[in-house]
C-alpha cells in the first residue's frame, strides 16, 4: 500500500508540474472566443449623408418629425459640442475620430406605421431571433418586454398593451416624443444636461432613437423591461438615448444588452442615458455590453462613450447600476448616481472583462448631496491578453450629506503578464459627519486554488471558468435571474474558448 | 511672480552653475505647472501664487532651533550654514560629496524630468545657490544619528537642496527637519541614493509659522537590498506640497512609509506619493493620514506603478483620513497601475471623524470631551510619530501636536 501510494503521489507531482509548464499557455487560450454574434444582417436601409453640421441635424429632426423644443435642444447640444475638446484625461490610446466621416442616421426600410409585429420585416425578427432575443410574443418564454434598437431606430416593442393596463409606459423615445410630449420636454437632458460633456452632448445633437419608460405613482413594474441595441451598419454611429421616469413609490428592472457585427473599422456609440427616481422608487438598471471588441490585432471593434447617469431626487429613492462590459475596443463608461433625497441609495455593481487589445475605462460617480444617503461600489475586472482594464471612481461627500456613508471595493485580476489593471479612486469629502470606506485589491488566478480543483477531478478550463465566476459573485448575484445566468454563459463563453 | 520673471529671462540669476543653468532652460519654455494636470488641478491657486510671491533670498537667515542639541553624539548641520564636514573615524566616515560627483549625479536625475511632474525640483535646482546645496557621501556603521536642517527667512524664498549617498552596506537614522517662518516661502528637494544592503531611518518634520509656504520634494533610488524608512510630518503651513519619489531600480528592496499632514484654518497641505517598481520582489508598506480642521484642506494623491519585470511585488497602502470640521475638506487618489501578474497590490482609503463610540464611552468614565479627543488624536498621531526617529526626551513632537498646534 506505502509503495503504491508514494508511486501514485509522485505521478501527481509530476503532472503539477507539467500542468505548472503548460498552465500559463492554457490561461491565454482559455480566454480567446469567437465573436459569435459578428454576423451582418442584409437588410434595406435608408441611411443619410455622411458629416456632422447643423443641416444634418434638422434633416434627423425633420424626419423623425419632431416639436420645435426639441431641434432647439439639438442645436443648443451641437453648437455646444462645437466648442468642446474630445477628453484625453483617460488616457486611452485610439485613432482619432473623423466625425465627418460618420453617418449619423441609418434605418431599417419599412412601411411608414407598423400596427403590429407582423409587418416587421421578418429579416429583422430573424436577426433578433438569432441574437437570443424573441420579439414575437408567442414565443415569449420569460416575463421580459423588448424594445429592440437596430441601428438608429426601434424596432418593436413586446408586450404595449399589457403593460399599457398597468399605467407604464414602455416606447421608443421617438414614439414618446410624439405621445408623451410632455413628459420628454420636462425631463429630457435634466439629469445629463447637453453641455455635459464631449460626448454627451454629441448624443444630444443627434440621438436618433432610443427606449422611454414611465412608471407612474405606487406601480410595481409587472415585468422587467429589456431594450436590446443591434448596429448592424460599419460606417454609421449610434447614438441611442434612454429615459427612466419612476415616480413615488414605483419601481422597475430595466435590462439592456448590445452586439454589433464584425467590422474592420471602428464604429462610434455614443449613448445617454438618465433615469429619474422620485420619492420611494427604486430603478434597477442592468447592462450585459457585448459590441464587437475588434480582432486580436486591434483592428476593428465599437468605441463606446457612454454617459450614463441616475438621479434620486426623491426621498428614500433608490438607483442601482449593474454591468457587465465584455465588448467594444474602447469602453468609456461612469454610470453615475446623483444622490440628492434624503436616505436615497445609490449601486454600482460591475464586472469588466478585457482581452486583446480591448481598453476599458469604466467606474462610477457617487455624488451625495443629501443627507443619510448610502452608496456602495463594487467593481471586478478582469484583463487579459494585452488589454488595460481601469477602474476609474469618484465618490464625494457634499457639505450637506450628514451621515451619509460610502463602502467601495474593486477588485482586479490579471491574467498573462502583458495586461494591465489601474485603478484610480477619487474621494473627495466636505462633510465630516460621513464615512468613506475603500479598499482594492489585486490578484490572479491561484495555482494552489486551480491546483485544488484539478486534483477533485475538475478541468483546467472548467476550473479557470469557475474561479472566474466565483471572482465575480458579488456582481452577478445582483443581476436580474435572465442576465445573471447569460453573464455566467458568456464570462464562460470568452474564457472557455478552443479549449473547452 | 518676480521668480517667474527671472526664471524666463535667466540673465537676471548670478553666477549661474551648470545646474542652475540646465534647470533654467528647462523651465523657460512654460514656467509654471499645468493647473489642469493631475498632480496640480488641487492645488489652490492663490497660495500657489503666494508662494511665488517672494523674492529669492540668499542671505543667511538667521536659525532658531526647534529643540536644543543636548546630545553630543547627534551630528547637526544646517543648510546654508555650517555645511563644512569631513568626519573619518573608526567605524564610519561622512564626507562632504565632491562637486564633480554632485554635478553628475544631479543631471542624470534632471535627464529624466517631466516638466510638470518634477516642476518643483526644477524650480530648486534653478535657484539654489551653490552655498545652499549640501551633498553629504556617507559609509559604514554605528553612525550617530544625524539630523539636517533647512529653514526660511521672513520676507523671502529660500531654496536648499540635499543630496546623500549611501553607500554598501551602511545603516543611518536621519532627522530632517523644515522650518517655515512668517511670511515666508521654502523649498527643499532632497536626493537620496541608497546602494545594495544599506539601510535608512528617515524623518522628515516640516512645520511652519503664519502664512509660510514649502515645497518639499523627495527623490529616493534603491539599490537591491536596500531599506528604507520614511516617516514624515507636515503641519502648520499656509500652503504646503511634499512630493516623495521612490524608485526600486533592481527589486528587492523594502520601503515603509507613514505619514501624516495636519491643517488647520485655511490652510493647504498636499502630499503626492510615487511609487516605482523597477525590478522583482519589492515590497512597500504605505501609510498616509491627513487630519483636516476648520476651513482648511488636506490632499494625498499617491501612486503604485507596477510593471511587468516587478513580479513577486508586494505593496500596500492605506489614506486615513479625519475630517473634523463642516467646513473643512479631504480628498485622497491612492492609485495602483499593474502590468505584472504575480503580484499582491492592495489599497484602502477611508474618511470620517472621531469615533463618537469611543468617546462616549471615555466620557462614561468621567473623562472630558476636550481629554477624549485627545487622547484620540494621540492614538492616531502616535503611530506616525513613533516612526520618526528622534528621541522624546529631546523634543516632543506628540506634546508639541496637541498642545502648541
Amino acid at each position: 500500500m506505502g509503495v503504491s501510494f508514494v508511486k501514485v503521489y509522485k505521478a501527481n507531482c509530476n503532472k503539477l508540474f507539467l500542468d505548472n509548464m503548460v498552465n500559463e499557455n492554457l490561461v491565454k487560450n482559455v480566454v480567446k472566443e469567437p465573436y459569435k454574434y459578428g454576423f451582418v444582417t442584409d437588410i434595406e436601409t435608408e441611411k443619410i449623408a455622411k458629416g456632422l453640421n447643423e443641416d444634418i441635424i434638422r434633416l434627423i429632426s425633420q424626419k423623425k418629425e419632431e416639436p420645435k423644443y426639441l431641434l432647439d435642444f439639438r442645436l443648443k447640444a451641437f453648437r455646444k459640442w462645437q466648442k468642446m475638446n474630445e477628453p484625453d484625461w483617460a488616457g486611452l490610446g485610439y485613432k482619432q475620430i473623423d466625425y465627418q466621416d460618420i453617418i449619423y442616421y441609418s434605418a431599417p426600410k419599412q412601411k411608414e406605421k407598423i400596427s403590429s409585429l407582423d409587418e416587421v420585416d421578418p429579416k429583422l425578427l430573424e436577426t433578433f431571433d438569432k441574437l437570443g432575443i424573441p420579439l414575437t410574443e408567442q414565443k415569449k418564454l420569460t416575463n421580459v418586454a423588448v424594445d429592440a434598437v437596430f441601428d438608429s431606430v426601434s424596432i418593436a416593442t413586446t408586450f404595449r398593451e399589457e403593460l399599457a393596463e398597468h399605467g407604464v409606459i414602455f416606447c421608443s423615445i421617438s414614439e414618446a416624443v410624439k405621445n408623451h410630449s410632455d413628459l420628454i420636454e420636462q425631463y429630457l437632458g435634466t439629469v445629463v444636461p447637453a453641455s455635459d460633456n464631449y460626448f454627451a452632448a454629441l448624443n444630444s445633437a443627434v440621438f436618433s432613437d432610443g427606449s422611454f419608460v414611465y412608471i407612474p405613482k405606487g406601480v410595481t413594474c409587472p415585468m422587467d423591461l429589456s431594450s436590446y441595441f443591434r448596429i448592424n451598419s460599419g460606417d454609421s454611429g449610434q447614438f441611442e438615448r434612454t429615459l427612466i421616469i419612476a415616480e413615488e413609490s414605483s419601481s422597475v428592472s430595466y435590462l439592456e444588452g448590445c452586439t454589433a457585427p464584425m467590422f474592420d473599422t471602428n464604429t462610434l456609440h455614443a449613448a445617454v442615458v438618465e433615469l429619474i427616481a422620485l420619492d420611494d422608487a427604486t430603478i434597477k438598471y442592468s447592462t450585459v455590453q457585448n459590441w464587437y471588441a475588434g480582432d486580436e490585432e486591434g483592428i476593428g471593434g465599437i468605441f463606446n462613450f457612454v454617459t450614463k447617469r441616475g438621479k434620486c431626487l426623491g426621498k428614500r429613492s433608490k438607483i442601482s447600476w449593474s454591468q457587465v462590459e465584455t465588448g467594444s475596443a474602447i469602453t468609456w463608461k461612469y454610470p453615475s448616481c446623483l444622490l440628492l433625497g434624503e436616505e436615497s441609495v445609490g449601486e454600482f455593481y460591475s464586472v469588466a472583462l478585457t482581452n486583446n487589445l480591448q481598453q476599458a475605462d469604466t467606474g462610477t460617480k457617487m455624488i451625495h448631496i443629501g443627507p443619510k444617503t448610502k452608496s456602495t461600489i463594487v467593481s471586478k475586472g478582469i484583463s487579459a491578453g494585452n488589454s488595460i482594464n481601469s477602474y476609474r471612481g469618484l465618490v464625494k461627500m457634499g457639505t450637506k450629506a450628514t451621515g451619509s456613508r460610502n463602502y467601495s471595493q474593486c477588485d482586479s485580476m490579471l491574467i498573462g503578464d502583458q495586461a494591465s489593471a489601474n485603478t484610480f479612486p477619487y474621494i473627495k469629502s466636505q462633510q465630516p459627519n460621513s464615512e468613506i470606506e475603500h479598499e482594492a485589491s489585486t490578484c490572479r488566478i491561484s495555482e494552489d486554488q486551480l491546483f485544488y480543483l484539478q486534483s477533485r477531478g475538475i478541468e483546467f478550463e472548467e476550473a479557470v471558468s469557475m474561479m472566474v465566476s466565483g471572482f465575480c459573485r458579488d456582481v452577478f448575484n445582483q443581476l436580474p435571474m435572465e442576465f445573471a445566468a447569460e453573464a455566467d454563459k458568456l464570462l464562460a463563453l470568452k474564457l472557455e474558448g478552443s479549449v473547452g | 511672480m518676480e521668480i517667474i520673471e527671472q526664471i524666463k529671462t535667466s540673465k537676471s540669476i548670478d553666477n549661474q552653475t551648470e545646474i542652475q543653468k540646465i534647470c533654467l532652460h528647462k523651465l523657460q519654455s512654460s514656467p509654471l505647472p499645468n493647473p489642469k494636470s493631475e498632480l496640480w488641478r488641487l492645488s489652490n491657486k492663490s497660495k500657489f501664487l503666494n508662494f511665488l510671491d517672494y523674492s529669492i533670498n540668499e542671505k543667511d537667515p538667521k536659525f532658531d532651533a526647534p529643540y536644543p542639541n543636548t546630545s553630543k553624539s547627534n551630528i547637526r548641520l544646517i543648510i546654508g550654514e555650517n555645511c563644512q564636514i569631513n568626519l573619518i573615524e573608526k567605524n564610519y566616515s561622512i564626507q562632504h560629496l565632491s562637486e564633480d560627483a554632485l554635478v553628475k549625479y544631479i543631471k542624470e536625475q534632471i535627464s529624466c524630468f517631466d516638466q510638470n511632474e518634477n516642476w518643483s525640483d526644477l524650480l530648486n535646482l534653478s535657484l539654489s545657490c551653490t552655498k545652499n546645496i549640501l551633498g553629504l557621501k556617507i559609509s559604514g556603521s554605528k553612525i550617530p544619528p544625524i539630523e539636517i536642517f533647512s529653514h526660511a527667512s521672513s520676507n523671502a524664498l529660500n531654496a536648499k537642496t540635499l543630496v546623500i549617498f549611501l553607500e554598501k552596506n551602511c545603516d543611518i537614522d536621519l532627522l530632517q527637519v523644515n522650518l517655515g517662518k512668517d511670511n515666508s516661502s521654502l523649498s527643499q528637494s532632497t536626493f537620496f541614493c541608497l546602494e545594495e544592503n544599506s539601510s535608512v531611518n528617515h524623518g522628515v518634520v516640516s512645520y511652519g509659522e503664519n502664512k509660510s509656504n514649502l515645497l518639499n520634494s523627495l527623490n529616493v533610488i534603491q539599490q537591491k537590498n536596500s531599506e528604507y524608512n520614511l516617516g514624515s510630518l507636515h503641519f502648520k503651513f499656509n500652503y504646503a506640497r511634499f512630493e516623495i519619489s521612490i524608485k526600486q531600480s533592481e527589486g528587492n528592496a523594502k520601503t515603509n512609509i507613514k505619514g501624516m499632514q495636519i491643517t488647520k484654518k485655511d490652510e493647504q497641505i498636499s502630499t503626492y506619493t510615487k511609487i516605482d517598481f523597477r525590478g522583482p520582489n519589492g515590497f512597500l508598506d504605505q501609510i498616509n493620514k491627513s487630519l483636516a480642521d476648520d476651513k482648511s484642506h488636506a490632499i494625498f494623491e499617491g501612486s503604485i506603478i507596477v510593471p511587468k519585470i516587478a513580479q513577486k511585488t508586494d505593496a500596500s497602502q492605506l489614506s486615513r483620513n479625519l475630517l473634523l470640521s463642516n467646513l473643512a475638506q479631504i480628498d485622497t487618489k491612492p492609485q495602483l497601475e499593474i502590468i505584472a501578474d504575480d503580484v499582491k497590490c492592495k489599497h484602502g482609503a477611508t474618511i470620517s471623524q472621531l469615533n463618537e463610540e469611543e468617546l462616549f464611552y471615555m466620557r462614561t468614565r468621567g473623562i472630558t470631551l476636550t481629554e477624549a479627543s485627545k487622547l484620540q488624536l494621540s492614538s492616531y498621531f502616535q503611530e506616525i510619530i513613533s516612526f520618526i526617529p528622534v528621541s522624546k526626551d529631546r523634543w516632543d513632537l506628540l506634546d508639541k501636536l496637541l498642545n502648541e498646534n
